[in-house]
Order: structure tokens, then C-alpha cells, then sequence
């Protein structure tokens, strides 16, 4: 057993349950998608991230694509979030939250191929 | 600009073919317009009207081309209406005239050519990768474009005849492979194919006419001095011309390469075994034995094949009997020399049933075929050698079933290909012979007998390590590990077990060592040979190309990957350790 891969695969399958978590639902019901869950999908996304920089791998390359993928969805789920609440008059209407969802939507998919290419890889070294 | 005369010449033949047309069309047209304007109209009212220029060219424009666009600005006189007969055919036959032209330019072959021409500069210009000029695509040709091909290497085909570079063109090969029908003798040709391109390793001359292989061979090293060149001959005289040129010109002789080839069988058989083994023919393992007997031998025809055959088994102290049927070459002397056909009369001459061997070497498939059906008929048990002239004859000759089947371009071809895709195989087969390995490990029986009980099977891979070619071992050796051939060879699945391969040859400084012990250290510059089945080889290059694997192997420590983790290994590993 190795330790960093159990925190490795810790923290990009964390990304894959809590993305999940908060998408499932009616997707323009902003009582069915709790900002706590958001806060927590993009910090952990964030971190998973974090810990796939420096492999010079190719399989590590695009470990990091597909995250850099789910961040970039989540971040503009986020601004998009925080423009409706305070800056614009809008508030969370249904249209909004629709938008959201399907952001993070998005990024779950993200999530799902790097979850994949972990377990191939670990499935393929076999010891 | 190196194609500029090309495209020129391109340019010509259009203006050449499309001048006249071209000025057949502007003349109709202009004359036509001409007379719309002038011819005077009427409009609705019945007043005078002209037609401008635009008009004009716009009626022609719909009419000519026969579109037959129905617009009309106001109801034409009799006289337009006259005038419009008049330009719609004049119109209408120039324009069947130019597209005539167009035709008979792009039928025109001189054209096709250019363009063909123009292509294929382009596309060899655009190559990228290392890469071999073939020059005569003929059975030589072909089985070592495939066998490159095969390897992985792009070659570039120059070929004189059509046909054979048709037939380039359907098949499928692996690697990039591009043609062009042209002389290979006139120097252009093969810069074009791109002689003078960096990426270009090898030459390769094997045209029928040896003095075009020379020509070529002369080219060649004349304007590049770092490439290559394979030149196929077989007559002294041009060899020595061609040992003037240089190191880097390697004259290949399907003959003497045989001979040779046969004198080392009859002096330890495990060389044929071994070389049909790493070849890869179909079905052959490393058990098997074939022996050619040390008794005497009759060789019937005695041309370039029969003589070298001579030189090799007398070497090897073994008794000839020539018959040959035509006149022997200057200054050659035969003791027992029977004149004549290889008839069974002859043969019985030759005193076949005493006999332990025989080489069908004329250069006549169908009278090869009836010496070894001869011989069969008179002495059952003698070991037979033929030699298959063309390589589409093969069914018979494998049908006829003799113990060795010689095929010149195949021979040739498989010389040629190792020497390019395997360069370090020569020395392998060199040091084998040589008395320092024989006194070492048992010699080629013990080296044999490693490489089948760690390889084994049929049709094993070769794969050439630099370790100078970017991957992970550079990096690796950067860091100051040792990295020695065993860790490389470990079994990614399981550290402590070892993949089905085997180095062959190790190239480090100034002597190469043959079969290296796996404790050698690898250094920067070193060039390895490794021997494996498929999937080893396969594995193999997959660790040399991951870092992480490669470490994992040398040290059995998983190491981390990303900046954080291997930060915080580090910060626990600083803790850990006492102060």
C-alpha cells in the first residue's frame, strides 16, 4: 500500500461524490442544490488538482486536463452564482440555478473520466 | 527555392497548351461585344438605345456558356437577333475549344509527370523522421521496403519502371512509404528523393544493372558523406571502385553473404538456427538443427554463386565436384571439373551416390528444380541446396522441399535490413565467431541456449536502446542513479521477475560488448541490442518512456508524482530521521 495513492485517489473520488451530490435534483429548484455542498465540490476540486501538478507522466498530463476542465466549469457555476445573489437584482431564480447545475453538471463528467483513468492505471500496473 | 524549376515547368506546359485557346476565347468575346455595343437597339418606346459594355458581357455571359439564362432588357431587333446567332455559336466553339485543351493538358503525360514529380519533392520535403532511399523496387526492393516498413522506418522509393511504382502505391504499409518513377542514375532524382535532407540515414542501390548501382552508389557519397550507402553487387570489378568511396558504403553480395553464411553452419550449426530464429522466419525455433554434412559436395553451375560456394567449403576443408555447362571465367582453374548439363549421366560422373551434399546453383529455376528432382532420383539421402532465382517461384521450391533454399534478393534484403534497422547485429554474428566470446561462457551453444530458455518461441523482436534518444532514461541518469541493464529488464508487474528479453549487444565507448552480464552499467552514449519476445520489447519501451516505472524498478519505491506530495514525503522524511 502506498500512502499517496491513497490520498491521491481520495481526493479526486471526493470530487466525483460531492460533484454528484450536488447536481442530483431538479436542476432549477435552488432548494434541491445546497451552497455548502458547491463550496466543498470546488474546494476539493481545487486540491485534487493540486496534487496532480508535477507529474511528468502522460497519463498524469491529462489527469491534470480533465481537472483543469472541472475547475473551470465549477469557477464560472461560481461567478455566476455570485453575480446573481449580490451584484445583479436578479436573485436565484430558476433560470439561473438551471444554469448553475448544468455547469457543474459539466464538471462531474470531468470528474468521471479522471476517476476512470485512475482506476484503468491502477487496474493496468497489476502489483 | 529548390523546386522552383518544377513549378516553372508546370507553369509552361499550361501556358503552352492554354495560349492559344486563351486567346481564341478573349478574341470571340471582345468581337461579340464589340458588335452588341455598335449594333443599335430599340427600346420600349421605339426610341434608339445601345447596349453598354456591361450588358453585352452579361448576355454572353448567360448565352455563350450556354445557360440559357432568359433575361432579356428590351426586345432585340432583327439585326441583334442576327448577331446573337452569330456570337452564341462563335461563343459556344470557343469554348468547347479551350475545354478541349484543358483535356488534352491534364491526358498530356509529360504533365502528369511534372505533377507527380511536384507531389512527391513536397512530400518528401515534409518528412520528418529518419528515413532510407530505395533505389529499384524490384523483388530485392520490395522485400526490403516491407521488411522497413515493418520496423517502423519511412522509406523513399525510386524506381525507373511504372508499373513496379504503381504497385507501390497499392499496397499497405505500415510506415510511410513514397515513390517516384524516375532514373535513379541522374543526381536530381535523388535529391529530389531527398539525398540531401538530414533526416535521410541510407542509400540503398539495387537496380538490376550494376553499373547504375555504382552510379548511384558514387552520388550518393559524393553529396552526402554522413549517409549511408548499400550498393548490391556482384562483380569484383565494381566492388573495388566501390571500396575506394569510403567507410559508410557497404557493398552487399547475396553470394559471398551466403557463402560465408555456409561455412559458418557447417562449422556449428546454431548459426543457422540463430539467424533464422532472430530473422523471423515463420515456424523457425531455436531447437532446431539443421546440418549441412562436412563429406563432399558437387556444386552444378558455377557462376557467382557456384565460385563463392567453392571458396567457402574448402575453407572448411570440405571436397567439390564443379559441372558446368558453360565456359569457366578467366583464370580459373578446377581440379575434377565435369563439362556439361547436371544430367543424370553427369551426376553419376560426379559419383552422386558417395556424395553427402549438392548446391543446385545455376541461374535457370526450372534446371535447379530438375537437378534437385535428379539428385532425389539417384541418392535420397544427400543434403540439397537450391538456389531460387525468382522469388515468385516459390511454391515449387517450397513444394520441392530441399534441405536449404537459397533466394538471392532475399538474402540481400535481409543483409540490408539488419544492417539498418539492427546495426549492432553485425557484431553480434562477428563476435560469436570470434575466439574471444568461443573461450568465454561455452560460446554460441551457451548463448543459444540462454536466449531459448529466456526468449524462446518463434519470431522474436530486436529493438536498439540509445540511450541518448529523449525518454525517461536521460532524465533518470541525470539524477546521478545507477542504472545497470538488469533493472531495466525487471517485469513492471512484478519487480522481481524479468521480462522475456535479452541484450544482445552492448555498444559502450569504444568496444562492444556481446551478450552483456545484466549487472553493466548503463551510461549516457551507450547503445543496446536487446532480444525479446513481442511483448517484452513492447513493456520494455513502455518503461524506458515512463519515469515513474523506471525509477519504481531501479529502486522498488513508489515514488510521488505531484509537487505536494512529493514536498510533504519529503517534509516527514526530514522529521523522521533523528536530528
Amino acid at each position: 500500500m502506498n500512502l499517496e495513492r491513497v490520498i491521491f485517489g481520495f481526493f479526486i473520488v471526493l470530487a466525483l461524490t460531492l460533484n454528484f451530490g450536488f447536481f442530483i435534483g431538479e436542476i432549477d429548484n435552488p432548494d434541491h442544490h445546497s451552497i455548502v455542498e458547491f463550496f466543498f465540490v470546488v474546494v476539493v476540486n481545487l486540491i485534487a488538482t493540486g496534487l496532480k501538478l508535477g507529474d511528468r507522466s502522460q497519463i498524469g498530463a491529462v489527469l491534470l486536463a480533465t481537472s483543469l476542465v472541472a475547475d473551470l466549469q465549477l469557477i464560472a457555476a461560481a461567478i455566476i452564482w455570485a453575480v446573481a445573489a449580490h451584484v445583479s437584482e436578479v436573485g436565484m431564480i430558476p433560470s439561473v440555478m438551471a444554469t448553475i447545475v448544468s455547469l457543474a453538471g459539466g464538471a462531474m463528467v470531468a470528474n468521471i473520466i479522471s476517476v476512470t483513468m485512475l482506476t484503468s492505471e491502477t487496474l493496468m500496473l497489476r502489483r | 527555392m529548390r523546386n522552383s524549376p518544377k513549378s516553372s515547368r508546370i507553369t509552361f506546359i499550361i501556358l503552352r497548351y492554354m495560349r492559344r485557346p486563351v486567346i481564341v476565347l478573349i478574341t470571340v468575346y471582345a468581337a461579340s461585344m464589340l458588335g452588341w455595343v455598335l449594333i443599335p437597339g430599340q427600346d420600349a418606346q421605339g426610341n434608339p438605345a445601345h447596349m453598354s459594355f456591361f450588358h453585352a458581357f452579361y448576355f454572353l455571359a448567360y448565352t455563350v456558356t450556354t445557360t440559357g439564362f432568359g433575361e432579356l432588357p428590351q426586345t432585340y431587333t432583327e439585326a441583334q437577333r442576327m448577331w446573337g446567332i452569330v456570337s452564341l455559336y462563335a461563343g459556344v466553339i470557343a469554348w468547347f475549344y479551350a475545354l478541349g485543351s484543358i483535356v488534352r493538358l491534364v491526358q498530356n503525360q509529360e504533365f502528369q509527370r511534372s505533377l507527380a514529380e511536384r507531389r512527391f519533392v513536397k512530400e518528401v520535403s515534409r518528412l520528418s523522421e529518419p528515413f532510407c532511399i530505395v533505389c529499384g523496387f524490384g523483388n530485392t526492393g520490395a522485400l526490403l521496403t516491407r521488411g522497413l516498413s515493418d520496423s517502423g522506418m519511412t522509406v523513399v522509393v525510386v524506381e525507373r519502371n511504372p508499373e513496379r511504382v504503381q504497385t507501390l502505391f497499392l499496397r499497405d504499409y505500415r510506415a510511410q512509404v513514397t515513390g517516384l518513377c524516375a532514373d535513379a542514375r541522374i543526381p536530381e532524382h535523388l535529391i529530389e528523393a531527398g539525398l540531401l535532407n538530414p533526416h535521410c540515414k541510407a542509400v540503398v542501390a539495387l537496380t538490376q544493372q550494376e553499373e547504375v548501382n555504382l552510379k548511384i552508389a558514387v552520388t550518393a557519397s559524393l553529396l552526402n558523406k554522413d549517409v549511408l550507402v548499400m550498393v548490391q553487387s556482384t562483380s569484383e570489378d565494381f566492388e573495388e571502385i566501390l571500396a575506394t568511396l569510403g567507410n559508410n558504403v557497404h557493398i552487399i553480395d547475396p553470394f559471398q553473404t551466403y557463402a560465408k553464411y555456409l561455412a559458418a553452419i557447417i562449422e556449428n550449426p546454431a548459426i543457422h538456427s540463430l539467424n533464422q530464429w532472430l530473422a523471423g522466419t515463420p515456424g523457425a525455433t531455436l531447437d532446431q538443427r539443421t546440418c549441412p554434412p562436412k563429406g563432399k559436395w558437387i556444386l552444378c553451375g558455377f557462376g557467382r554463386m557456384g565460385q563463392w560456394i567453392r571458396k567457402s567449403l574448402q575453407s572448411q576443408g570440405v571436397a567439390t565436384v564443379v559441372i558446368e555447362s558453360g565456359p569457366l571465367a578467366q583464370d580459373t582453374q578446377v581440379d575434377g571439373l565435369i563439362p556439361g548439363r547436371a544430367s543424370q549421366e553427369n551426376l553419376l560422373k560426379a559419383d552422386i551416390e558417395h556424395t553427402s551434399g549438392i548446391v543446385a546453383g545455376t541461374d535457370s529455376d526450372s534446371e535447379n528444380l530438375s537437378i534437385l528432382l535428379n539428385t532425389r532420383a539417384l541418392n535420397p539421402d544427400i543434403f540439397t541446396l537450391v538456389r531460387q532465382n525468382r522469388y515468385r517461384n516459390l511454391e515449387v521450391f517450397q513444394a520441392a522441399r530441399a534441405d536449404f533454399i537459397m533466394v538471392p534478393s532475399l538474402v540481400s534484403a535481409r543483409r540490408i535490413l539488419f544492417l539498418l534497422v539492427a546495426p549492432l547485429l553485425k557484431t553480434f554474428f562477428e563476435t560469436l565467431h570470434g575466439p574471444t566470446f568461443l573461450a568465454r561462457d561455452g560460446g554460441l551453444n551457451a548463448a543459444v541456449d540462454i536466449l531459448s530458455r529466456t526468449v524462446g518461441g518463434t519470431q522474436p523482436r530486436l529493438w536498439t536502446l540509445d540511450t541518448t534518444a529523449p525518454g525517461a532514461l536521460p532524465r533518470v541518469m541525470r539524477d546521478g542513479k545507477a542504472i545497470v541493464l538488469g533493472d531495466v529488464l525487471r517485469d513492471p508487474e512484478d519487480r522481481n521477475r524479468r521480462l522475456a528479453c535479452l541484450p544482445l549487444v552492448m555498444e559502450s565507448g569504444q568496444e562492444p560488448v556481446v551478450m552483456p552480464a545484466l549487472t553493466t552499467a548503463l551510461r549516457p552514449g551507450d547503445r543496446v541490442l536487446f532480444c525479446g519476445t513481442p511483448h517484452a520489447v513492447r513493456l520494455l519501451e513502455a518503461t524506458l518512456n515512463n519515469e515513474y516505472t523506471l525509477r519504481y524498478l531501479i529502486t522498488g519505491v513508489d515514488e510521488p508524482r505531484g509537487y505536494v506530495m512529493r514536498w510533504l514525503t519529503r517534509k516527514f522524511a526530514a522529521q523522521g530521521t533523528p536530528a
